[in-house]
């Protein structure tokens, strides 16, 4: 305890020094959480999980997939044609439609990427939101928005930003042009919106109003068959409750002789996804190998730096405490104490801040990285920032607080002498 | 306004105070003092009688709260700040009673310091750093740090420091208080001879009355005033409050 | 801000070695005084310039990176070429082009005519899945395979100037041959041309067997087989493609991808004009007056260049981040030139009594810190130009969905180095503004008790 106090009082001490450094961690530690809550979003989305598996069934061989919308039925069933074989708990499907507010022009003010599924499935299967508490503020909202899709055909739920993009509020009508099909022109009433959070840029009609949209275009006279009117499914979502189920549901999709032209595959999500990430393979080895060490490898430098700096200046002092009967491991502690009391104050200063700010002040942290395109800093980055704080501190003060404790008095004297 | 006179240093009516809240300390107390050109004068006077002050008054390193600071035709108490840093370069040299030399630089490089601010050639600057450092009988010493010599022969690269531009008036605070007694003779030799060969006004500030025995005319200061006469008590010399060498 | 920084980079830098080159030439406090203390203090010196160079060799990589892409974008397209895509597609990922509309496009003015053909490269673009199953653990078991079918390779070719490397040949026009399998029995195997990247990148995924019998154990050679969508593939050939898009691709007949993949229509027409002018008049054309097909047309240059939106806001990214840690650095380098001056308040008085200014004790200090600076910066520089040349993977996209994955090579140019030692500079300036002003604020007498 009293060594404690004096740590505290060394802190205070040289306070310009302690500022800086705190303030040196703090912005350090900044890169590292950002660095790290999207490896570690991107980790837990590749992660293959064991129970309520999420399963992905889309073409064979092309990206993007298509395939033809008469595959839903069968595939919402996981292809189930026997008593005896594994039905999903859950099932979507995802028809991807592009458009914009414009007739003929297309930016971030503009465009529009709406999902065409089951409305009630938002609720079920949606990551996110399939998770949030019944009596949330969120999931009552979302329900009341899901109820008037179910009565409004031309209901259009969306996320926050793109509405605010495309400057409309809720309960305004609006008309979408065709980008990804040309003459597919649909109208819309916005219902809701989704929950802050990862669906902020986009947007989900009723299947039945799109489908019926198809249909009519297709009547038009003149029309020449489209892939994306003959093959508008994209994905299908099922859900199953483990693995076993989920390898019996992927061979029973597998053996069906209703998917040939095209061919579907059946992987989790997780697989999936990590599949898709593989193309930004190297920038993620750069984050985590590069970006990481750089700054973890700097912080430790400057806590070094200003360590040293602080036992250079008190060498006297330190000789003046061993005179006193301090033994060498009292002056380490007090050394390493006060490196890491720092460390851990800004660490966890700035962990904290770094979570408000993100997540609160700036909506989450814009990245693009395939379809994942915005990151929330998790909870337990404050722990992180702790820890980072904490261990870059000890590391940085080690060599400073070995010479410190090896101070020896009489050389010290002499000098003054 | 320029007012010829014989002086090298005038100082008409000084008063230096401060104020502490509302409390009004004076440091000098209308001071009066003249110091004719090639003089060596001693002030004298126990801590805190504003000897210091008054050596930053005519180094016009502070201004009088009243009165003026004359040295040769110049009111240096009249200056800007950036034209008494020029000003001190050419006429006044300093000598510091702890040498405050800068400890990376050879004796050479200290004592060529002040010149670098002068329009000179690197061979003019050489010529004037060489017999400024043959006056203090240091030639063999010239690229030793600060740190490898004594106390004795640091002080003389100060003084050959004051010496290399020539100035008109050297200033000297208690040049021997941090030297043994030896050195300080040997200090006091040189300065004395100095002052002899090379007509200097040299003003030394000092606690020694064995250092003001040296001076052709020795000023009291007590509170703020110039007394005449104080009856010369030794006092102990001070020691130093730190190293020579840097931590 | 980060765009600010960019265009102005060139200004800044310019402000940067002005003021240090100025305070070198107006220093009257010799600069071996700040060398040697430097020394002196050698420990917060080294740390502190090391610091810089973590900082300035982690952005010289960065940047590197997006270097490589942009000149990967940049080296892609003919000027004189024009990219025909389905009016309703922005990406030719997207496009669907009849059989019946590209025969047409032949006959557009304008065109490259050779022999009485025109210079016209009929394609389809496709994404397809190649499945791993020797994917080294902890790697996805597929990766998604850029697949250019064609119809005529020689004209393509031809179209895009790239040429084959040699011991390679162009698949045949019936795109297939005969070879033989592992257990004796013959096999009708698909012709490819690949690209230097994507061969160098399909060769990590091979079992061990098949490595035994390989030519190369870093790179497809011809000769060499692969497997993709339920087929045997036979590498014919490589592309000389190093430094465009077209590394990554996979170049096959056409009519063999369209019923392999399920896709019958065309993607993509690419046709060649004279030079940039008539292919700008071209694009007018088409766009404006040509009715017989539902296509648009784009300047190939500029369909590439669109593709640098990733790099924006890789960009983007990239200063944030390198402005973050460089604020870190700035706290270290403060450390250290503070506790440089509260060393050195003798040496400051001294300095001020002997006539030297204020604005010359600001400049000796500033001078100091950038001079770490400058060693750090240097180092960094150096150390992150190890990078050049690195090939990674990646993708560039125009920010609208599709655009390609590619390989690419780190670049480490003048532009990077200079972007570098600006921010090191900048760091080293503004780190030491505050420290120095301090001097510049001690009284000098008080600086000596």
């Amino acid at each position: 305890m009293k060594l404690f106090l004096l740590v505290l009082k060394n802190i205070r001490r040289n306070l310009l020094r302690s500022v800086l450094t705190g303030l040196g961690t703090m912005v350090l530690v900044v890169v590292v959480i950002m660095v790290w809550s999207i490896l570690w979003f991107l980790d837990e989305q590749t992660k293959e999980k064991t129970s309520n598996i999420k399963a992905i069934v889309t073409e064979r061989w092309q990206m993007p997939s298509r395939m033809p919308l008469s595959y839903a039925p069968e595939l919402r069933a996981g292809a189930a044609r026997k008593p005896e074989h594994v039905r999903p708990l859950d099932s979507m499907t995802w028809q991807f439609y592009v458009g914009s507010t414009e007739p003929n022009r297309f930016g971030r003010e503009t465009a529009l990427f709406i999902v065409g599924t089951q409305p009630e499935k938002v609720l079920t299967m949606f990551d996110d939101l399939d998770t949030l508490p019944p009596d949330s503020p969120d999931r009552q909202r979302l329900e009341k928005a899901i109820q008037a899709m179910k009565t409004n055909r031309q209901a259009l739920l969306i996320g926050r930003e793109r509405m605010e993009a495309i400057n409309k509020r809720v309960g305004e009508r609006l008309k979408v042009y065709g980008m990804s099909l040309r003459g597919v022109d649909l109208e819309f009433e916005i219902v809701g919106v989704f929950p802050e959070g990862r669906w902020n840029n986009l947007a989900v009609m009723d299947w039945e109003y799109y489908n019926a949209a198809i249909d009519a275009y297709k009547r038009r006279p003149g029309v020449r068959p489209h892939p994306m009117t003959e093959r508008s499914l994209s994905i299908v979502w099922l859900k199953t409750p483990d693995t076993r189920s989920f390898t019996a549901v992927a061979s029973q999709i597998a053996a069906s002789p209703s998917f040939t032209n095209p061919q579907v595959k059946t992987e989790t999500l997780a697989s999936g996804t990590a599949a898709f990430l593989e193309a930004f393979r190297d920038l993620i080895w750069g984050m985590r190998y590069f970006l990481m060490p750089a700054a973890v490898v700097t912080l430790c430098l400057v806590i070094a730096n200003a360590i040293s700096l602080s036992v250079r200046e008190r060498r006297k002092e330190f000789a003046v405490l061993k005179v006193l009967g301090f033994r060498p491991a009292h002056i380490l502690g007090l050394v390493l104490g006060e490196a890491i009391l720092l460390g851990v104050v800004s660490g966890l200063l700035s962990a904290a801040g770094v979570f408000v700010l993100i997540n609160v002040v700036f909506g989450g942290l814009k990245f693009p990285i395939g379809f994942f395109g915005t990151f929330y800093i998790p909870v337990r980055a404050i722990w992180w920032g702790l820890g980072v704080g904490a261990a870059t501190a000890l590391i940085g003060s080690l060599a400073p607080a070995w010479i410190a404790c090896r101070v020896r008095v009489a050389e010290i004297f002499a000098r003054v002498g | 306004m320029t007012i010829a006179n014989d002086f090298c240093v005038q100082l008409r009516g000084i008063h230096k105070y401060f104020f502490r809240g509302s409390e009004r300390l004076d440091i000098l107390n209308g001071l009066n003092l003249e110091a004719p050109e090639g003089e060596f004068l001693a002030l004298m006077g126990p801590s805190g009688s504003g000897k210091t002050t008054l050596l930053n008054l005519i180094a016009g390193l502070d201004k009088p709260s009243e009165g003026e600071v004359w040295v040769r035709d110049q009111c240096i108490s009249a200056m800007s700040e950036s034209q008494l840093a020029r000003w001190r370069t050419r006429n006044i040299g300093f000598v510091f009673q702890f040498y405050h030399l800068l400890p990376v630089l050879t004796a050479y490089e200290n004592v060529e310091l002040p010149l670098l601010l002068l329009p000179l050639s690197a061979a003019q600057r050489r010529q004037q750093v060489e017999t400024a450092l043959e006056l203090v009988g240091l030639q063999d010493r010239m690229d030793h740090r600060p740190g490898q010599l004594s106390g004795g022969q640091q002080q003389r690269v100060g003084i050959a420091r004051a010496l290399v531009t020539d100035p008109a008036l050297i200033l000297a605070d208690e040049p021997t208080g941090d030297l043994d007694a030896r050195s300080a003779e040997e200090i006091l030799d040189l300065m004395a001879e100095l002052q002899r060969s090379l007509q200097k006004t040299i003003i030394l500030v000092t606690h020694d009355p064995r250092a003001a025995a040296r001076a052709d005319r020795i000023l009291h200061l007590d509170k703020g005033r110039l007394v005449d006469s104080l009856p010369v008590e030794p006092t102990p010399v001070r020691r130093s409050p730190r190293g020579s060498t840097r931590e | 801000m980060t765009d600010i920084f960019l265009r102005n980079l060139g200004w800044i830098t310019a402000v940067l070695v002005l003021t240090t080159v100025g305070l070198l030439l107006l220093a009257r406090i010799p600069l071996r005084y700040n060398i040697r203390n430097l020394r002196v203090r050698w420990i917060p010196t080294t740390l502190t310039a090391l610091a810089f160079t973590a900082v300035i060799a982690l952005l010289t990589v960065m940047l590197a990176f997006v270097s490589g892409m942009v000149r990967l974008t940049q080296m892609t397209g003919h000027p004189g070429n024009v990219l025909i895509i389905d009016e309703s597609s922005n990406d030719e990922a997207f496009s669907n082009i009849a059989a019946s509309d590209v025969g047409d496009l032949v006959n557009l003015p304008g065109l490259v005519r050779e022999g009485g053909r025109s210079w016209v490269s009929m394609e389809t673009y496709l994404v397809v899945n190649q499945l791993l199953p020797h994917a080294r653990a902890g790697r996805p078991n597929r990766r998604f395979l850029q697949i250019r079918g064609v119809d005529d390779v020689r004209m393509t070719a031809l179209v895009h100037e790239l040429g084959l490397q040699p011991g390679g040949d162009w698949f045949s026009s019936a795109g297939v041959r005969e070879i033989v399998g592992p257990n004796g029995q013959t096999i009708t195997a698909i012709e490819a041309v690949l690209g230097e990247g994507i061969a160098r990148e399909m060769a990590r995924d091979r079992s061990p067997e098949e490595l035994a019998q390989a030519k190369s154990p870093e790179t497809l050679l011809p000769g060499d087989i692969f497997f993709l969508g339920d087929r045997t593939w036979y590498v014919c050939g490589l592309l000389q493609s190093a430094g465009t898009t077209f590394d990554s691709e996979v170049w096959v007949k056409r009519s063999l991808a369209a019923s392999i993949f399920g896709k019958n229509t065309y993607t993509t027409v690419v046709a060649r004009t004279p030079d940039a002018k008539t292919a700008k008049q071209l694009c007018d054309y088409i766009n404006t007056q040509y009715k017989k097909a539902a296509v648009r047309a784009l300047l190939e240059k500029e369909y590439f260049t669109s593709l640098q939106e990733t790099n924006q806001q890789l960009l983007v990214a990239i200063s944030f981040v390198a402005v973050i840690l460089a604020v870190g650095g700035v706290f270290g380098v403060m450390n250290t030139m503070f506790a440089a001056v509260s060393q050195r308040t003798a040496d400051i008085g001294v300095l001020r009594l002997l006539g030297f200014s204020r604005w010359q004790i600001l400049g000796s200090f500033l001078l100091e810190s950038l001079l770490i600076a400058l060693v750090g910066g240097v180092l960094g520089c150096a150390l992150g130009s190890l990078s050049h040349g690195w090939t990674a993977n990646s993708i560039v996209s125009s920010g609208q969905g599709g655009g390609k994955f590619v390989v690419l090579r780190l670049v480490v140019d003048a532009g990077t180095l200079a972007a570098g030692m600006t921010l090191a500079l900048a760091m080293g300036a503004v780190g030491g503004l505050a420290p120095a002003w301090r001097a510049t604020r001690l009284r000098p007498l008080e600086a000596l008790t």
